[in-house]
């Protein structure tokens, strides 16, 4: 449902992106991997009109997007999660669901799937009349989760869930994630936590100075020896040099 | 008592106007993360546009007081967003501020020019009597120029807490780039911004300009003391911007009457000095995190 077809882009005039390519099919889980630097945040942006594209294009259900603003790419379904801490200090829980919700013209049914994504996150709604700053960090994280679904998108980009998050709440993310999935959301990740990330999707996507290195079923990239020498720190294009590839961390 | 109370409350009303201009620092803070330091020139301003209606287009006086406004807005809201904030904006903060340091001298020294040095007696909207209220002489003006600056902060406040445009305008102001990706109309909610914040100007204008009359130079006292009355109050609070003004007003009439005339000008200065050695983010405020 989204194809990304050789894209190039970057900050101004620093190229991050250097022909990134990929599709992902509808209803899946799709974790992108790679060493830092690699490009995986900034694919994000570039999905979601945040970068400068110089070249490529990419598709959502078979429209070309290339070029959409934010808020375009919100009236075409997509929600985007983005890493650290993304919530309005200052204003009640309730009212940061609310602006997840601000591009829809009808507030009634936005009022509607606030409760609905309430029911989801109950934590959410005790706490629905206090400030978002008063959240500790992984109560945050869910409000950022709640309030990317309130559109109910039907792709969700989500960058880093897991930092800052107790195994638990790490878990629970997850369980989350796949949860829309069987709804028929579906869901792309960056997670550095990334043997844990790909043991639960459907898909991974391994990128390395800004170009796909690999794309497969995530149970195959987590039986590949190469990834799991990116794990250790190596790259993909490194030869074995006898045993000793990977030093131990 | 009584003198005390007529004291009071004259140091509430002259306070309470600053806080008007102060509240419209910490709003364009908040939205462009620069300090206007025309914002003095933007209360002189507004009296000026009154008088050009007055006494150039023959307007009544309810007539000029909406072309004033309407103008405020033209000039120094739209124009100002326009021709001063969004070019400078990109190259930081610093352009930005120096630039309307440019404009603070550009509007003083142009109503010089156009209007004239002298003092203009501007029209009180209240008129100029006075009631006994319990043995002290209370000025209805005073009176009036509290309950007007009140509800007008009030009324700011319900629009900010309690609509969704209100709260679409704290998203940008908190958190910027996390407004952009829920998709808030970020350039309306700026000039928004802008356009309350020469709104506020400019009823200050209308209020302060009977007691000062209208002259070229008012901003520059106007602007230090709302300034003061923003850090004193925290930058970043509305409230503590009104806690400031009213704190400045009513502190600089005790002072006058009770202790002297003399150092009148230094005492917000010194004001200023003992809050921020004691609460540098000021009485109200929270800590931003961010340096100027």
């Amino acid at each position: 449902m989204l194809e990304v077809k050789d894209v190039h882009g970057g900050y101004g005039k620093i190229t991050i992106l250097n022909g990134v390519s990929f599709s992902i099919p509808r209803a899946s889980i799709t974790t992108v991997i790679g060493p830092n630097g690699a490009g995986k945040s900034t694919v994000f942006k570039a999905i979601f009109g945040l970068l400068n594209i110089h070249s490529g294009e990419i598709r959502l259900d078979g429209k070309a997007v290339t070029r959409f603003s934010p808020r375009q790419m919100i009236e075409a379904g997509v929600s985007y999660v983005p890493q650290g801490r993304n919530v309005i200090p200052q204003l009640s829980v309730w009212h940061n669901l609310e602006l997840g919700g601000v591009t829809a013209s009808d507030q009634a049914k936005v009022k509607a799937r606030i409760e609905e994504v309430m029911v989801q996150f109950p934590m959410l709604r005790e706490r629905q009349r206090q400030k978002a700053v008063s959240l500790s960090g992984g109560q945050q994280k869910q409000l950022e989760i709640a309030r990317a679904l309130i559109l109910d998108p039907k792709l969700l980009l989500i960058d880093e869930p897991s930092i800052g998050l107790s195994p638990n709440l790490v878990q629970e993310v997850f369980l989350t994630l796949r949860r829309l999935r069987d709804k028929g959301v579906t869901v792309l990740m960056v997670e550095q936590n990334a043997k844990a990330a790909l043991a639960m999707s459907d898909y991974g996507l391994v990128l390395e100075l800004g170009q796909t290195r690999l794309h497969d079923r995530a149970a195959a990239l987590l039986a590949d020896p190469r990834v799991g020498r990116l794990f250790l720190g190596g790259a993909i294009e490194d030869e074995p040099a006898g045993a000793g590839a990977g030093a131990p961390s | 008592m009584s003198q005390f109370l007529q004291v009071l409350l004259s140091g509430l009303s002259t306070g309470a106007i600053y806080a008007l201009a102060a509240i419209g620092f910490t709003l364009v803070w908040q939205a462009a993360q620069t300090v206007n330091f025309a914002q003095g020139e933007f209360v002189m301003l507004p009296a000026f546009f009154v008088l050009i209606g007055l006494h150039w287009l023959h307007l009544p006086l309810w007539l000029s007081l909406l072309f004033g406004l309407a103008a405020a807005l033209l000039v120094l809201g739209v124009l100002f967003k326009k021709i001063v904030v969004e070019p400078m904006l990109p190259n930081g903060g610093m352009p930005l501020i120096i630039a309307t340091m440019a404009l603070s001298i550009l509007l003083k020294e142009g109503v010089k020019q156009f209007y004239g040095a002298e003092a203009q007696p501007f029209p009180s909207l209240f008129g100029q009597t006075t009631m006994n209220w319990d043995g002290a002489i209370v000025s209805v003006q005073d009176v009036m120029n509290l309950v007007v600056a009140l509800a007008v902060v009030a009324g700011l406040t319900f629009f900010l807490n309690r609509t969704r445009t209100g709260r679409c305008m704290q998203a940008c102001a908190q958190n910027p780039g996390v407004a952009q990706i829920l998709g808030v109309d970020i350039k309306r909610m700026t000039l928004y911004t802008f356009l309350i914040n020469a709104a506020l100007a400019a009823l200050a204008s209308f209020l302060i300009s009977p007691i000062y009359l209208a002259k070229f130079s008012n901003g520059e006292t106007l602007g230090l003391v709302a300034f003061i009355a923003a850090i004193v109050g925290g930058f970043n609070q509305i409230r503590g911007a009104l806690a400031g003004g009213l704190l400045i007003g009513v502190l600089d009439n005790l002072t006058a009457t009770y202790v002297t005339t003399e150092y009148r000008a230094a005492l917000p200065l010194v004001l200023l000095i003992i809050i921020i050695l004691w609460r540098p983010q000021g009485l109200l405020g929270v800590d931003e995190g961010r340096k100027v």
